[in-house]
C-alpha cells in the first residue's frame, strides 16, 4: 500500500439550483480500502458517488483521485470503472464484447483484448457465457458481467452503485459475499453505495453514513455500532433499529428515570448532571428477559413474531419498544414482561442535538 | 347460439371479429386494386375495354412496350436519384436535428413541435411555397446563394433541365425531414441514459459513443425510417406536379408521376398500370427491410 490516500475529498459542496445535495463533504480513502456510503435514500449518496466518477460537477471542493486533482476532469479520462445499479450492459454486444469495450476503445490487439476478457471470465464465472447477449442472461449473470468489465481495466477505482438492489434477497446475500471476496483478492480501491445498512456493514472497512448531503459520521463498521455519534447513526445501523426513550438523570447521576409507565429507573453507565433531559437508545438485541429484582422495567407485550432462531416481542406505545431474543420464548401477547440491560450497553443523547453524550 | 354470443364476448370469436374487419377493410381496399392492377399489366386496355373486366390478354407485352420506351431509363435514373438523394438529405437533416434537440435548453420541445408544421402542409401548398422561393429572377434561395457568393448567375432552377429535379428533391427533403426527425427522436429518447454513462468511464469519447451505443442502438429506428422514407419518396407526386410537372422535356420525370401521366393523360391504363407493378415491387422489398429491421429490435 502506498502512503497517499487513494482518493481524497475535501469541502466538496454540490448545488442543484436551490437544494444544497452536498455540504462540505471531507473524506480520505486508503487505497486498497473498501468504502460503503450508506444513509437513506436522497441523503447524497449517489451524488457523491457520479461527482466522483464524474457524471456530476460539483459546485466547489477538492477531489483528487490517486494525488491528481479531478475536478472538471471528465470521466473518461479518470480512470475509473463504475458499476451501475441497472447494469447498463451495452444490448448489442455480446458479453465478451461488453468486457472489451474499453480495451476495444484504446485500440489494443484483439488477441490481448480476448485473453484479458477469457481471465476476466474465469474470475467472474463467465467463462461459458461470452457468446451471449445481455438479453439472455439472468440478473445474476448480468451483474458479474458488469462486474468483469470494471475488472478488465485495472482502474484506479471502483464505484458501486447499488449494484444488489436489482437481485432477489437470496441472491443479494450470496453476491454480497461474492463481491466482498473479489476485493479481498484484487485489493481495489471500491467506493459502495447502497440504503441497506446490513450490506455496508457486512462488505465495508470503512462506513460513511450520510443524511441530508452531510457525513454523520464515518468509521469501522462495529465503530458505528458500538459508539453512534448521534441518534440519526444509532437508529440507522443495526437491525431492528435502536430504541429510544425520552428519560431524566436522576439524583446519583449515574441513573436515569425512563418516561415509560410506572417511570422505571435504569442505570446508564456514565455519570451526567442531576435533572439532566436526556433521550435513552437500548439496542433491541441487548435488552434482556429478567424478573424479580433483575427487571429494571417491565412492559406489557402486543406482538410476538418468531423467525425460529429469534424472536422478535413488541410493545406498541409512546414510544414502541422492540425485544429480539435468541431461540424462541413462551412469552405471548398481553404478558407482563421484566427487561434488564446492562450499563455499558446503554447510549445517552442530548434530545435537542441529538448528539451522543 | 349461447356458445357462440359468449365466444364472442369473451373468447376467441372477438379476436377473429376484429382481425377479420381488419383484413377485410385491406382486401378491399389495398387487395383487390393491387391484384386488378397487376392484372391489368399483362392485358390491353383502351378507352373503349375500360368498363369490362375481360380483356385480352397480352402476356408481357406492356412491359416490354414500357422498357423500350425511350425515356424509360432516364425516368428509372430520375427516380433512383430522387429517392436516395429525398431520403438522404432527410435522413442526415433529420438525424442531425433529432440528436440537437436530445440537448434540452429551453424551449426545446416547443421548438422540436414546430418543425413538424412542415409535415402537416399539403404537398400541393408547398410546392406552390417552394415554386417562389426556387423562382429563378425574384427566388428567395437564388438571393441567398447570390448574397453568399456561392453562385454568380441565377439559376432557373424549375426551367433547367441541370436543376428541375433537384427543385423538387430540395422541396421534398423540407418535406420529410421533420418525419424523419421525429423518428429518431423517439429512438434516441429510448436509448437508457446510463449507457451513455458506462461508455464515457469506459473511455468513449463523444464521437466513439456515437458510432458504438448510437448508432447500434438506433438500428431498429434507422431501418423502419429510411424504408418508411422509401416509400413515402416514391409516393412522392404533389410535389411533381406543383413544380416541374416532370419537365422540362422529362427532366424531372419520374416513375410514379410517369404512371400517372400514360394512366390519366394519356389514358394509357395498362403502360400506367405496368408501371406501377414496378413500384410495387420496389417497396415489397422496402416493407421486407422494414418488418426484417423491427423484428430484429435490440433492446436491454
Amino acid at each position: 500500500m502506498t502512503a497517499q490516500p487513494q482518493i481524497e475529498l475535501t469541502n466538496i459542496d454540490k448545488h442543484y439550483g436551490s437544494f444544497h445535495a452536498l455540504r462540505d463533504i471531507n473524506l480520505t480513502i486508503e487505497n486498497g480500502q473498501f468504502v460503503a456510503l450508506v444513509g437513506p435514500s436522497g441523503c447524497g449518496k449517489s451524488t457523491l458517488l457520479r461527482s466522483l466518477a464524474g457524471l456530476e460537477s460539483i459546485s466547489g471542493g477538492t477531489m483528487k483521485i490517486a494525488g491528481d486533482v479531478m475536478n472538471g476532469v471528465p470521466p473518461r479520462k479518470r480512470d475509473v470503472a463504475m458499476v451501475f445499479q441497472s447494469y447498463a450492459l451495452y444490448p448489442h454486444m455480446s458479453v465478451l464484447d461488453n468486457l472489451t469495450y474499453s480495451l476495444r476503445l484504446k485500440r489494443r490487439p484483439k488477441s490481448e483484448a480476448e485473453a484479458a476478457a477469457n481471465e476476466v471470465a474465469a474470475t467472474t464465472g463467465l467463462q461459458k457465457l461470452l457468446r451471449r447477449l445481455p438479453r439472455e442472461l439472468s440478473g445474476g449473470q448480468r451483474q458479474r458481467v458488469a462486474m468483469g468489465r470494471a475488472i478488465i481495466r485495472h482502474p484506479k477505482a471502483f464505484l458501486f452503485d447499488e449494484p444488489l438492489s436489482n437481485l432477489d434477497a437470496a441472491l443479494r446475500v450470496h453476491m454480497r459475499k461474492e463481491i466482498r471476496a473479489l476485493h479481498d483478492r484484487l485489493r481495489a480501491t471500491s467506493v459502495y453505495v447502497t440504503h441497506d445498512q446490513i450490506e455496508a456493514m457486512t462488505m465495508a472497512d470503512h462506513v460513511v453514513v450520510m443524511r441530508e448531503g452531510v457525513i454523520e459520521q464515518q468509521g469501522a463498521p462495529l465503530e458505528l455500532y458500538d459508539r453512534p455519534a448521534n441518534m440519526f447513526v444509532a437508529g440507522f445501523i443495526g437491525s431492528p433499529a435502536m430504541n429510544f426513550v425520552d428519560g431524566t438523570v436522576d439524583g446519583s447521576g449515574t441513573g436515569a428515570r425512563l418516561a415509560l409507565p410506572d417511570e422505571p429507573s435504569i442505570q446508564i453507565g456514565k455519570r451526567l448532571e442531576p435533572g439532566r433531559k436526556i433521550t435513552v437508545g437500548l439496542r433491541p438485541e441487548f435488552l434482556q428477559l429478567a424478573s424479580g429484582d433483575e427487571a429494571a422495567l417491565h412492559l406489557s407485550v402486543t406482538t410476538v413474531e418468531s423467525t425460529g432462531s429469534t424472536t422478535y416481542i413488541s410493545s406498541l406505545g409512546e414510544p414502541e419498544i422492540v425485544v429480539v431474543v435468541n431461540g424462541r420464548t413462551d412469552v405471548a401477547a398481553g404478558d407482563k414482561i421484566g427487561l434488564a440491560i446492562a450499563p455499558e450497553n446503554v447510549h445517552a443523547f442530548d434530545p435537542e442535538t441529538g448528539k451522543a453524550i | 347460439m349461447n356458445r357462440v354470443i359468449s365466444s364472442f364476448r369473451d373468447g376467441k370469436g372477438f379476436d377473429i371479429a376484429l382481425v377479420g374487419a381488419a383484413l377485410l377493410f385491406l382486401g378491399i381496399f389495398a387487395g383487390l386494386p393491387l391484384v386488378y392492377n397487376v392484372v391489368m399489366s399483362f392485358q390491353a386496355v383502351d378507352m373503349f375495354s375500360l368498363g369490362t373486366f375481360a380483356r385480352p390478354f397480352v402476356g408481357f407485352d406492356n412491359y416490354i412496350a414500357v422498357f423500350s420506351e425511350p425515356i424509360f431509363w432516364p425516368v428509372m435514373r430520375n427516380t433512383v436519384v430522387f429517392v436516395v438523394a429525398s431520403i438522404g438529405g432527410q435522413f442526415v437533416i433529420g438525424f442531425g436535428l433529432a440528436l440537437f434537440f436530445t440537448l434540452k435548453f429551453p424551449g426545446s420541445t416547443y421548438l422540436r413541435g414546430l418543425f413538424l408544421v412542415s409535415w402537416v402542409m399539403p404537398g400541393l401548398v408547398v410546392g406552390a411555397i417552394w415554386n417562389w422561393i426556387l423562382a429563378g429572377d425574384f427566388g428567395v434561395l437564388n438571393f441567398a446563394l447570390t448574397g453568399l457568393g456561392i453562385i454568380e448567375d441565377n439559376i432557373f432552377w424549375r426551367s433547367d433541365t441541370a436543376f428541375s429535379l433537384w427543385a423538387v428533391i430540395i422541396a421534398n427533403i423540407w418535406l420529410g425531414t421533420s418525419f424523419n426527425m421525429i423518428l429518431l427522436s423517439v429512438g434516441l429518447a429510448s436509448i437508457p441514459r446510463d449507457l451513455y454513462e458506462a461508455a464515457a468511464l469506459d473511455g468513449a469519447n463523444g464521437w466513439q459513443r456515437f458510432w458504438t451505443i448510437t448508432l447500434p442502438m438506433m438500428r431498429a429506428t434507422i431501418g423502419a425510417v429510411i424504408s418508411l422514407g422509401l416509400i413515402f419518396t416514391l409516393q412522392q407526386f404533389d410535389l411533381f406536379a406543383a413544380i416541374t410537372s416532370g419537365g422540362p422535356a422529362n427532366s424531372s420525370n419520374v416513375a410514379q408521376y410517369w404512371a400517372w401521366d400514360f394512366s390519366f393523360r394519356q389514358y394509357d391504363f395498362a403502360k400506367g398500370a405496368t408501371i406501377s407493378v414496378l413500384m410495387i415491387a420496389l417497396v415489397m422489398v422496402a416493407s421486407v427491410i422494414y418488418v426484417r429491421s423491427t423484428r430484429h429490435e435490440v433492446r436491454g
